[in-house]
């Protein structure tokens, strides 16, 4: 059963980079105005005036954009910023087209560029000793700076989350170190450090195991009334999010990414104990305010 | 493609990954940082004596040949799983099988597309006869990976051209679907400076009369991720598929559609896509049980024949 606890709502930002996990098909005839930052801001703030209290993106060009056009546009009011790092996207097709090195001199000469004098310190650190803790906490800064850069100093950078695919490959390589040094930096930080996976019930069991304390972290995990990208299964994930002390999990794909209507996906999320928010991604004016007083009304 | 193969083994139960081979020196570096109780080598012969029971080759296509003779005959293992293509020929891909019925046992090439559920809807949909006669069909695999480069580049080289990267996977899909194909004739251009093969048109002919056109290009735009997908026309009607989604409409009846969600996608562990956990989950099965599986070189080898077959049709 739900803990009847108001949740936090987000906009999330897979439309305003062409995804679509029910069909690429369905990205496509959306056109390219979703991904433009322009149109993309503005449904960020007529989501922001129906009730949600934050953005959740990857650090994208085009997310830095959006971020910028809403400092620009609404420099008073602070969402609550939900960021997931890295945009893997990017880097796998800057890989394809650049290889791996290619890819290392690239990225080395953007941190450089930056002017970030603690991660070029840190870098060239990281590198001498091939040391990856340092080099992970070199990412962090650069992708923090890249944040504040585009939304301000004062911005409520609420969370930075690891992106799943570093989240699952972590968690399958028993890549512990990996979690306690980004959990640790993240607290010295002041932000909350978070966690994108698909496997839900396996990070639950391997952070228990690694003496991770979930009150420390956020969770962010799909979770839906069909199951969609559930793993191992539905149930599964279910049992473990009940096994929380307390509301850590952003729930994601709600609605399995289009496959549900909004009411039916609401009404699952409902029932679940310890989710502390949800994220929900729109690619109209009309279905950004629809879905957050929807959202509003049943769970904020 | 290594570390995530890597990765959804360790999530196997009865798989240890035990130890990890890569030629670059700043690789090696880094991985011995990252990885705990993983021996890092430098050299493919460093893996003779290990008594490994798998070896996953994830190296360039045109290394496959001979990283995979080097293990055969240097008996490191006798179960050998090769990412696509088998290799960069058919007459490699020839070499490959007979090393394989000399000293292997268990082989499998990594063909994922036939563990998407979508299409193994399809092909299910075939079996039954569904849409009676097979006329014709249409298959495409295209991305937007290379859309904008100016000239080719190594990693495009390394890929081994678009139709080792992106048409394999849906040339074995029609193999697969359809049996034993023939080019009839076949377009290869490069769209980029440096002589890349970037776009390629061919048409298919089987025995029975059925005909295919491929379309392959990995400078499309609006493919942010690579699509794959076929239409298939039929006496009884026509199928449409693809990552996402199978959509069956026969003759004079409502059409059906299933995607991801209602075909049971769910797997042990998600890494990538659900495909690769199937994947690597039926090889290692597979191999513990002692059985054939598929696609297995032979079959995989089919695929090198047409690709061969379409760079002479098209004079390359």
């Amino acid at each position: 059963m739900g803990d009847g606890r108001k949740k936090i709502l987000l906009v999330g930002d897979n439309p305003f980079h062409g995804i679509s996990h029910l069909s690429q098909e369905q990205a496509r005839v959306r056109g390219k105005a979703m991904i433009y930052p322009e149109y993309a801001a503005n449904l960020v703030v007529t989501s922001l005036e129906n009730e949600a209290n934050g953005f959740m993106f990857s650090v994208s060009e085009t997310t830095l954009s959006i971020l910028q056009i809403l400092h620009e546009r609404e420099g008073d009011k602070r969402p609550g910023l939900y960021a997931l790092v890295p945009y893997a996207f990017e880097y796998v097709r800057l890989a394809t087209q650049l290889g791996t090195s290619g890819l290392a001199k690239k990225f080395a000469k953007q941190i450089m560029v930056s002017g970030n004098v603690r991660a070029i310190a840190m870098g060239l650190k990281g590198v001498i000793r091939m040391d990856p803790v340092t080099l992970l906490k070199t990412y962090l800064i650069y992708e923090i700076s890249r944040i504040k850069s585009s939304a301000g100093k004062q911005a409520n950078l609420e969370s930075l989350l690891l992106h799943e695919i570093i989240t699952d490959m972590g968690l399958a390589l028993n890549l512990d170190w990996l979690f306690k040094s980004y959990v640790d930096f993240m607290l010295k930080l002041g932000i909350k450090p978070g966690f994108d996976t698909r496997n839900f019930a396996y990070l639950v069991k391997k952070f228990n195991g690694w003496g991770i304390n979930f009150h420390d972290v956020i969770i962010a995990a799909p979770f839906n009334k069909v199951g969609f990208q559930m793993d191992p299964s539905k149930r599964e994930c279910e049992t473990a999010l009940a096994t929380l002390d307390e509301p850590n999990v952003i729930a994601i794909s709600i609605l399995a990414a289009g496959y549900l209507k909004p009411l039916e996906a609401i009404e699952y999320i409902e029932s679940l104990p310890n989710i502390k928010g949800v994220a929900v991604g729109v690619s109209k004016e009309q279905h950004a305010r629809e879905t957050f007083k929807l959202l509003k009304n049943r769970l904020g | 493609m290594g570390l995530l193969h890597a990765a959804i083994l360790n999530t196997l139960p009865n798989v240890e990954v035990n130890v990890l081979c890569d030629k670059g020196a700043l690789i090696r570096k880094f991985c011995k940082r990252v990885f705990d109780g993983v021996r890092v080598v430098d050299d493919l012969e460093k893996l003779s004596g290990l008594d490994l029971d798998v070896v996953y080759v994830t190296t360039p296509i045109p290394s496959h040949f001979i990283v995979t003779k080097t293990i055969y005959s240097n008996a490191i293992s006798r179960n050998v799983f090769i990412e696509k293509t088998l290799a960069s020929s058919y007459d490699e891909s020839k070499k490959i099988c007979e090393l394989a019925q000399s000293f292997g046992a268990i082989n499998m090439v990594g063909y994922m597309k036939r563990f998407a559920v979508t299409f193994r809807k399809a092909k299910d949909l075939l079996d039954q006869d569904a849409l009676g006669e097979l006329v014709s069909f249409d298959a495409y695999a295209y991305s937007s990976d290379f859309l904008g480069s100016e000239k080719s580049s190594k990693a495009s080289a390394s890929r081994g051209g678009v139709l080792r990267d992106l048409g394999a996977h849906v040339v074995d899909l029609a193999l697969w679907f359809f049996g034993d194909l023939e080019v009839d004739s076949a377009k290869l251009e490069s769209l980029v400076e440096g002589g890349s093969e970037d776009f390629a048109n061919f048409r298919v002919k089987k025995s029975d009369g059925l005909e295919g056109w491929f379309s392959v290009s990995w400078c499309k735009e609006n493919y942010r991720l690579p699509e794959f997908g076929l239409v298939i026309k039929g006496s009884e009607g026509f199928m449409r598929v693809n990552d996402d989604e199978v959509e069956l409409k026969l003759n004079d009846e409502k059409s059906s559609r299933w995607y991801r969600h209602d075909l049971n996608d769910n797997v042990g562990f998600l890494l990538g896509a659900p495909e690769y956990f199937r994947e690597d989950d039926y090889f290692i099965k597979s191999v513990l049980e002692n059985r054939n599986v598929e696609p297995g070189f032979h079959t995989a080898s089919k695929v090198d024949y047409i690709i061969d077959q379409v760079k002479s049709r098209a004079g390359k």
